[in-house]
């Protein structure tokens, strides 16, 4: 659709988009690290004149050298890799089931009424709450953290799905029937555009509840990935390697987010809200 | 200008014939149209008047054969001739926000595969209704009046042999729709389809239409033939008559719904 809209060739839209969202470094966008980096540096101080003992928080400096070591020794790589193996496994398993139950509860009053209020009830049960039962079923093979990640991020997503789908203006629905749309080409011209917006809300709750399983699920029950390097760190009392997996998580946390901005960029560049200049 | 005053503005009006027989409307147990007969000839603009909640709404939906729980019958066109196509055009644009203007049009042309071709048609509808260089916005960047164009231009792009109307001028200001009207009688004489007009703007009616029905308790209260002729000046002094019938009667079946209520 999006290259029907350049054929159509009108500057407005042709400038909307990547270009712009890379462009030059202005004071704007540098603004949001200030309180970060003056975070770090106050850190750096109070753990060099000793303020701050090493056993409680590692100076970031002595976290940066464990980066190192672990990223020359390759072990930070290949736990990061597994980490980031499980949590797409889980959220492509747990999210494709979501996203077709959703639709076809927001298509079908049949399937809602047979689906919606048994998945209404299974959503009361925290995912973590699952844990103990998880690991007599799978053990702490890969199998239970699929299950965790697939399970926690099946909500969110069914929710907006489901919901987006209901909430599509019925009168756009009408005028469309009236020229003549009807199943799949009525579907993919009107009714999945106007659930877009909810559906990728869906998925950033998702991506957020899915770090969160994950590193619970890898704390308690993996003999591999993040967690689990951050669990036997603590056992040798490595607080500096504790300390970095945490700060790995945020990273991975936020390129996350990121990934679904510039998605909602792209796909909902028609939405005043997610125009070039107006950030949600 | 005389020439204009009588029927053929087009030379080949390809307008639908449309007849209504009888046709009844109930929700639950209101009836809202108690069997509307009329007989409009084709390429004729008919303006149909009526104080809100008589039932146009619902008569249109019928003929845009988007309700089909009525009694009575109709027929678009000739039945001997292949199908006559009609198309509708809401109070509200209506234009499909993530899809760029020249996409909306194209749109018009029902579910086919969005070819060059399709874009060109498009193109050229739009063009017809003076937006020729905004096909690459986005809807919601234009104006209401800009945005019921565009849903002018959709409607038609198909080439519909009839256009029905459910007060598509209703939202804007008086100034957009005076060149609205303008434009709605420009494309009408140079497509030569048939129109229906849902108004509840009688100088309107009286500026459009070769005819003016009246609905009033859910069947035809007034029929009148606008005879004057084309392009006609708003609040032209020979409107005053025809005005005062019509706001008279529409005026009338107001205080008696009211009396009814109390
Ligand atoms: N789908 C519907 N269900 C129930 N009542 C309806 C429906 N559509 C219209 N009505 C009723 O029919 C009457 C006529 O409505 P409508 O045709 O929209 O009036 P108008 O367009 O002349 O203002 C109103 O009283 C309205 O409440
Ligand atoms: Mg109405």
């Amino acid at each position: 659709m999006s290259d029907l809209a350049l054929r159509a060739g009108h500057p407005a839209i042709k400038e909307r988009g990547a270009l712009a969202s890379l462009s030059r470094l202005s004071p704007d966008r540098l603004v949001p690290w200030l309180l970060p980096l003056i975070l770090l540096v106050l850190w750096q101080a109070s753990a060099s004149l000793g303020t701050l003992p090493p056993s409680i928080l590692p100076a970031p400096f002595d976290v940066a050298k464990a980066g190192w070591r672990l990223l020359r020794s390759g072990e930070l790589l290949a736990n990061a890799l597994i980490s980031f193996e499980r949590a797409l496994s889980g959220l492509l398993v747990g999210g494709s089931i979501a996203f077709i139950l959703g639709l076809s509860n927001g298509l079908s009053r049949l399937s809602e009424r047979v689906t919606d209020s048994t998945i209404q009830m299974v959503r009361n049960i925290p995912n973590l709450a699952l844990i103990p039962l998880v690991i007599l079923w799978f053990g702490i093979e890969e199998g239970a953290k699929l299950f965790l990640v697939s399970f926690g991020v099946f909500f969110p997503i069914y929710i907006n799905t489901f919901h987006g789908i209901r909430t599509v203006d019925p009168q756009l629905v009408e005028m469309a029937r009236s020229y003549g749309f009807k199943g799949f080409e009525l579907f993919r011209r009107v009714i999945l555009p106007g659930a877009l917006p909810s559906i990728l809300v869906g998925l950033r709750y998702a991506l957020g509840i899915m770090w969160l399983t994950l590193i619970v699920a890898e704390t308690i029950a993996a003999q591999s990935g993040l967690g689990y390097m951050a669990m036997s760190a603590r056992e040798f009392m490595q607080t500096d390697v504790v300390v970095l997996a945490i700060l790995i998580y945020a990273l991975l946390g936020k390129l996350a987010d990121s990934t679904v901005r510039v998605i909602e960029r792209y796909s909902l560049a028609w939405h005043p809200a997610y125009r070039k200049g107006a950030r949600a | 200008m005389t020439a204009l005053a009588t029927k053929p503005r087009s030379a080949q009006t390809r307008g639908a014939s449309v007849s209504l027989h009888g046709i009844t409307r109930s929700f639950g147990d209101t009836p809202v149209l108690k069997g509307i007969d009329l007989d409009v000839r084709p390429g004729d603009f008919v303006a149909i008047v009526g104080q809100s909640g008589s039932g146009k709404s619902t008569l249109l939906r019928i003929i845009a054969g988007l309700d089909q729980g009525f009694e009575g019958s109709f027929t678009v066109g000739d039945t001997a001739s292949e199908k006559a196509s009609s198309r509708i055009m809401y109070q509200e644009p209506r234009l499909l926000p993530w899809a760029s203007v020249i996409e909306n049009v194209a749109f018009g042309l029902g579910p086919v595969p969005a070819r060059d071709h399709a874009f060109s048609r498009a193109r050229t509808a739009l063009e017809a209704v003076g937006l020729g260089d905004r096909g690459g916005e986005w809807p919601d960047v234009l104006s209401g009046g800009q945005k019921q164009r565009v849903a002018l231009a959709r409607a038609l792009v198909s080439r519909p042999d009839l256009l029905v109307l459910d007060e598509p001028l209703g939202a804007l200001d008086a100034l957009t729709r005076i060149g609205m009207q303008s434009l709605l009688e420009r494309v009408w004489q140079e497509e030569g389809f048939t129109a229906l007009l849902v108004t509840h703007d009688v100088a309107e009616a009286l500026t459009l239409a070769d005819r003016v029905v009246l609905i009033e308790n859910g069947r035809i209260a007034l029929d009148l033939d606008i005879p004057f002729a084309r392009p006609r000046r708003r609040g032209a002094v020979q409107f005053g008559a025809l005005e005062d019938e019509l706001l008279t009667t529409l005026l009338k079946s107001k205080s008696q719904t009211e009396e009814y209520i109390i």
